[in-house]
């Protein structure tokens, strides 16, 4: 348990660190993902007390960003000014990225099953 | 006494009081996605801090146990992926191909049509990451010079859209294929999205699920790019 909180945590702190030293405006702990990635390609072992404890985290992610989300008390000004621009622009996106996903999943799908059957 | 509404306990108790309330109503909606359960939870407490005229700065500052989980959160969702590697494997060319047309699509019309309404970079930094788990997209956002709150409210929204039109949608265009159907929910709304498909059908939640994490790494690593060169 507490093994398996430090690889989280030194995968974090891993993140941040070639965050400031290579000064991309990448986060983080998402560098730290992309590191605890490449950690487990390179030692390859069965880890269950990892699993549990990401899937506990993740399991509950949604709390965790609910003190961030009660920031919007700030946002006023720009809510009430771009509103209805966030609105439309949001549920554009996310219906037209569907879409457009699913499309090229399809097409790409159809394109490569017979090339990877005759690989095999 | 009143020096409570000052304290992480006061804060911390009142908001895990407030989720689980929300969570309660939540699961009464059979998770309906306008029942998000931080859509009940977030207004509730925005009152809360009203009625008490506590300041937001204090509110953060006590709730801190909580968002400091965010970051190992969102490290460990590298394991999920990499349980789904056998899969990855399997579907390369769709994935990569799908994923590179979604995280381009999701970033560019967000981004585009809001720009249009004349909206400044603080708020064109807030939608940019719309269509990735929130952690990712609140974090991205203040890398970017946006407002993280603002991004969440717009990634729970996109959530709350996309779970809600996603069937409808795929129904109309005659996409059958379940892995597109749930790669294309995952990369457009995140954990709701996936969520949703779960509901669907399993391999669609597999994909949804693959999607989202997949999604948050590339629009990362692609607004970074853009941040770089802009």
């Amino acid at each position: 348990m507490i093994g398996a909180l430090a690889l989280l945590f030194v995968c974090q702190l891993a993140g941040e660190a070639v965050l400031r030293l290579a000064g991309l405006p990448l986060p983080g702990s998402v560098i730290g993902m992309l590191l605890l990635f490449g950690w487990l390609a390179l030692v390859e072992k069965e880890r269950p007390t990892l699993e549990a404890v990401s899937a506990w985290l993740t399991a509950h992610l949604s709390i965790m960003f609910v003190p961030a989300a009660v920031g919007l008390i700030d946002q006023g000004p720009a809510l009430s000014r771009y509103g209805v621009g966030l609105v439309v622009a949001t549920a554009l996106s996310t219906v037209l990225t569907m879409a457009v996903t699913a499309l090229v999943f399809r097409w790409a799908a159809r394109r490569g099953e017979p090339l990877q059957d005759a690989g095999a | 006494m009143t020096d409570l509404l000052t304290t992480s306990i006061f804060w911390l108790s009142v908001t895990l009081v407030a989720f689980e309330t929300a969570d309660v109503v939540s699961r009464r909606s059979g998770r309906h996605p306008l029942c998000h359960t931080v859509l009940l939870a977030t207004p509730a407490l925005i009152a809360l801090l009203l009625a008490t005229r506590t300041a937001y700065p204090v509110y953060v500052n006590a709730t801190q146990a909580l968002s400091f989980l965010l970051g190992p959160a969102v490290v460990g969702l590298a394991v999920p992926v990499w349980r789904q590697r056998a899969l990855i494997r399997r579907q390369a060319f769709p994935i990569a191909l799908a994923l590179a047309a979604g995280t381009a699509t999701a970033i560019v019309s967000a981004v585009g049509v809001l720009w249009l309404f004349g909206a400044p970079r603080a708020v064109l930094a807030s939608i940019a990451p719309r269509a990735v788990t929130t952690p990712v997209a609140m974090a991205m956002a203040s890398q970017l010079g946006g407002a993280p709150a603002l991004a969440a409210a717009i990634v729970l929204f996109a959530g709350v859209v996309g779970a809600m039109t996603a069937t409808p949608l795929f129904d109309r265009m005659k996409i059958r294929d379940y892995r597109a159907r749930g790669f294309a929910v995952g990369v457009s709304a995140h954990g709701i999205g996936t969520a949703r498909a779960f509901q669907v059908d399993s391999t669609a939640g597999a994909f949804a699920g693959l999607g989202m994490a997949l999604n948050a790494v590339a629009t990362a690593a692609l607004l970074s790019l853009l941040a770089l060169l802009i």
